[in-house]
């Protein structure tokens, strides 16, 4: 039963990731006071990038029609270890520090197939992503560190029993879901960050990346972008967010969940304006800095 | 007897140095030898022989025996290859690792002694290979006034062990040293911890590090980073945390942040750097701190009786000291490659390589990402238990050290992530892209290429199943929690290694990479070219901005010409980094060594009568004191 849960809850994720990416653009058509274009219009994009000639900029070698699957992948075995409906199968490897590691990975291969385009935006765009890397990681190691602090583990699993067992704990919990929450918005490339519906080359980050890439290649790329942010919400609901005792009222639970994000991403999108890169480190260093801030109130003071 | 079989080859290399492929062959005999014999240690255990009294052979000189010999065979191997090994590189080599294996081996201060100071001299020797190279006799000056200062420190703290044991025999000090008095063992771990952190090149004594490993030719780099700086590690683990036991809690705060610092500041200053061995010796220094993080927990644990925390860290900080040695030896071999392929190690000149020397390309990469700690490589696994060990730090009722913890715990994700940025760069901007100057390339024989592949299916093999390696290392951990691997391991790398495996190689095939077609890139409508592309500079431009606060980046425009200010006839710019340690550090302590060095001359200015005196006067004042 828990094989068919995982499965389903993983088939899901796949299937409707780019749906969801549908309901932030419709959302933020909506409040802007337009009537935006279909919720299924990623799905056509794909399918219509897929059945394209493919092309590749000269010069560029192996690794830049490598990066599309070995940026993909990661996504993937995170999306596979983690315990969608509550529960993994025994031995299932399902750690956090393991998910911080693949998505180091996928940026790694970002960065490659960037410089390996040979032009000034894939350069640019590598460099970016790899800057922005080096902010959102310690972040993320904050946000474990609260988790750790009330759970004594690093496996992905619900906080809630630990929650509920210690009540003092919730304040706390709630800081470090605005820190995380903060630190994704940067992870998956989305305003205040980086804005995904801009292609003006000089503002560009994730986007630069995906320049010269078209064909079947973009459309892996963009099943990568909506899956990432599918992906990372499902984990984000997994720990932090309630826990029932039936496997599929929690996948019930878990889809909306993740549709209520992709709303909320809709509306801070429409709220907000990107800021200056430049300014970013200070973004993400405010994130980490309400992590550690939660961390200290979680650990009670400081008595040694 | 079989120390002697073993030494045999070596000894033979020594002698045979005029015939340059007699002394690899033998040499490599030799490193073979002594990687089965690290082998053979740590899989049957240590057999008592006659010569225990000057050589002796436990499970943690074995597991370090084995770095040695497989950094040393591999490049030796390389070595068939390499152009640039001149004859005074072939007599040096043999007594550089005849010196390393001797301070492996030795069982008491007399060979430790010996074999460290000349594993520096050696050493000082190899650097000097290039001496007409501009800045090659300072840079090795350098080295050796440090390192010279690092066996003063150790050999002093050595002495205040034997005094108070009334033995200079290392097994002695096992058995009896953690029943030295507190404040004993403070000076010892000042004197010890201060030389062997000089040798390893923990910041802020880093200096020597980026100036002298990359002028030495590639194999000797490799075994210097790979190696050498281990045993300054092998020494802290096995004379200040195996043999001392607790001590002030003080110590391992310390050990924790001088990790941490070392493996942020390694990785930063590596960032800034456009050569590549210079850029690889600073990333050692990284890793030494990461190693330094895992001893630190080991530390802790010691002191405050905590095993998990001893096994994790000593784990973590072995089997990193393990892998750093196979990917950094890996990097610099390819680097070496790419230095007698193209002819110039300057990043920003080089482009495209991947097209003229697919092998290293393809070992680079795979060295770049086990380096970078990604999965399914070795890298992974040990950084992942240094995180663990250190997330363990967080717990309830430690309050302080939650948060010192959390701090660590941090530093090393940052240091990660800068890590991966180093990486993309220096891999992407040499390998990827266009070529940035017309360089001739000269084709590589397959004795350079194997080494450095064998040594990347290496990092692969122990990055998918590093269980059995993690179980040999039982006899070395004093609290036996190894056998629980599971626990200390739960993350499945078969699963994730084969899992990545599976959907690459579906979705590539999927995506049909081969059926493409080539078009121009894209360059706003204008006819594109190689200065289009990001340099090294400009990769890491944000980076810079970023940490202006250590980096302190300066840059000045002069205009030249009869009315410069206004109509310059050409623009000089100039534009880098303030190296923080030497100018606020290093120059102010050298200037008062030469200060107080100038004091001297008022008492000793060449007078034989003067010294006279003073020799008259000092027998004066012993005797006055005697009687």
């Amino acid at each position: 039963m828990l094989w068919v849960a995982q499965v389903l809850g993983i088939s899901l994720v796949l299937t409707l990731s780019p749906l969801m990416w549908g309901i932030t653009q419709t959302t933020k058509a909506r409040l802007q006071g337009r009537r935006g274009p279909s919720v299924w219009l990623m799905y056509w994009v794909m399918k219509k990038n897929w059945h394209k000639e493919t092309t590749v900029p000269e010069f560029s070698s192996i690794i830049f029609r490598l990066a599309p699957s070995m940026t993909l992948a990661p996504l993937l075995v995170v999306l596979i270890t983690i315990p969608i409906a509550g529960r993994v199968p025994a031995l299932w490897p399902h750690n956090m520090l393991t998910v911080f590691f693949l998505l180091a990975l996928e940026r790694f291969w970002t960065g490659l197939a960037g410089l390996d385009s040979a032009g000034t935006f894939g350069g640019m765009g590598a460099s970016r992503a790899t800057t922005l890397g080096t902010g959102i990681e310690p972040a993320l190691f904050a946000a474990l560190g609260i988790f750790w602090e009330v759970s004594r583990h690093a496996a992905i699993e619900p906080l809630a029993p630990a929650l509920r067992t210690n009540p003092a704990s919730l304040f706390p919990w709630a800081l470090a879901s605005v820190s995380l929450a903060l630190v994704l918005l940067a992870e998956w490339g989305r305003l205040p960050v980086d804005n995904p519906d801009t292609h003006l080359e000089l503002t560009m980050i994730h986007e630069a990346t995906l320049l010269e890439y078209d064909g079947r290649f973009l459309a892996l790329s963009q099943w990568a972008m909506t899956l990432k942010i599918t992906v990372l919400a499902t984990l984000g609901w997994v720990i932090l967010g309630p826990n029932l005792s039936s496997l599929w009222s929690n996948l019930a639970l878990r889809l909306a969940e993740v549709t209520v994000t992709t709303v909320a991403l809709g509306l801070i999108e429409s709220r907000f304006t990107k800021l200056r890169f430049f300014q970013i480190p200070a973004y993400l260093a405010a994130a980490a800095g309400i992590g550690i801030l939660a961390f200290y109130l979680l650990a009670g003071g400081l008595t040694v | 007897m079989v120390i002697g079989v073993l030494l045999a080859p070596a000894v033979l290399a020594v002698f045979t140095y005029r015939k340059k492929r007699v002394a690899l062959a033998s040499l490599l005999v030799f490193s073979i030898g002594i990687l089965i014999y690290g082998a053979l240690g740590l899989w049957h255990g240590t057999a008592t022989t006659a010569w225990d009294d000057v050589v002796q052979l436990t499970a943690l000189r074995s597991w370090f025996l084995i770095i040695l010999g497989l950094v040393a065979a591999m490049s030796l191997w390389y070595s068939f290859g390499y152009h640039d090994l001149r004859q005074s590189v072939i007599f040096w080599l043999p007594l550089f690792l005849l010196s390393m294996t001797a301070v492996l081996l030795a069982a008491n201060l007399w060979v430790f002694m010996t074999g460290w100071e000349s594993m520096t001299i050696t050493s000082f020797f190899l650097v000097t290979t290039h001496h007409e190279r501009a800045d090659v006799l300072k840079s090795s000056y350098i080295y050796l006034v440090m390192s010279q200062g690092s066996a003063m420190l150790i050999l002093a703290g050595f002495m205040v062990i034997g005094a108070h044991l009334h033995s200079y025999q290392f097994s002695e000090w096992t058995h009896y040293a953690a029943g030295l008095t507190l404040s004993t063992k403070t000076l010892v771990f000042a004197l010890l911890g201060l030389g062997f952190g000089i040798k390893s090149g923990v910041v802020p004594f880093h200096v020597w590090l980026p100036r002298a490993h990359p002028a030495a030719p590639a194999p000797v780099s490799s075994l210097m980073s790979g190696v050498m700086i281990k045993l300054g590690i092998f020494g802290i683990i096995q004379f200040l945390l195996l043999d001392l036991g607790a001590s002030a809690h003080f110590w391992p705060l310390l050990i924790l942040a001088a990790g941490a610092m070392s493996s942020l500041l390694g990785v930063l200053y590596a960032l800034m750097e456009h050569d590549l061995k210079r850029l690889l010796a600073y990333h050692s220094i990284e890793n030494m701190g990461i190693i330094l993080l895992g001893l630190g927990v080991m530390s802790l644990g010691i002191d405050w009786h905590h095993p998990l925390w001893v096994a994790i860290g000593l784990i973590a900080a072995l089997f990193h000291s393990l892998n750093h040695a196979i990917f950094k030896s890996q990097l610099f071999l390819a680097a070496g490659a790419v230095e007698q392929h193209s002819g110039t190690l300057d990043i920003d000149h080089l482009g495209g390589l991947i097209r003229t020397t697919p092998a290293i390309a393809l070992g680079f990469i795979g060295g770049a990402m086990a380096i970078s700690a990604l999965p399914p490589f070795n890298g992974f696994v040990s950084e992942w238990l240094t995180f663990r060990g250190l997330i363990d730090l967080i717990g309830p009722g430690t309050g302080l050290l939650s948060l010192y913890g959390l701090g660590l715990v941090m530093v090393l994700g940052l240091t990660g992530a800068l890590a991966a940025l180093c990486f993309v760069k220096a891999s992407g901007i040499v390998f990827l892209g266009e070529a940035r100057h017309a360089v001739p390339h000269q084709p590589l024989p397959g004795t350079m290429v194997w080494p450095v592949l064998t040594l990347g299916a290496l990092t692969l093999v122990l990055g998918v199943i590093p269980q059995p390696l993690l179980h040999l290392l039982q006899p070395i951990e004093p609290t036996h929690l190894v056998s629980s691997g599971p626990m200390l391991l739960p993350i499945g790398t078969r699963v994730i290694a084969g899992l990545l495996v599976i959907i690459v190689v579906l979705l590539a095939r999927l995506s049909r990479i081969g059926d493409v077609r080539t078009v121009p890139r894209w360059s706003c409508g204008r006819q594109p070219n190689f200065a289009m592309q990001y340099t090294s500079a400009s990769f890491t431009k944000s980076i810079r901005t970023t940490f202006a606060l250590i980096y302190r980046p300066h840059r000045t425009v002069e205009r030249l010409g009869p009315a410069a200010p206004d109509f310059p006839e050409s623009l000089v710019y100039r534009a880098g980094t303030v190296p923080v340690w030497e100018r606020y550090f290093y120059r102010p302590l050298y200037r008062l060594i030469w200060r107080v060095s100038h004091l001297s001359t008022r008492i000793q200015n060449g007078p034989v009568r003067l010294y006279l005196a003073y020799l008259l006067g000092t027998v004066g004042i012993m005797l006055a004191i005697l009687h």
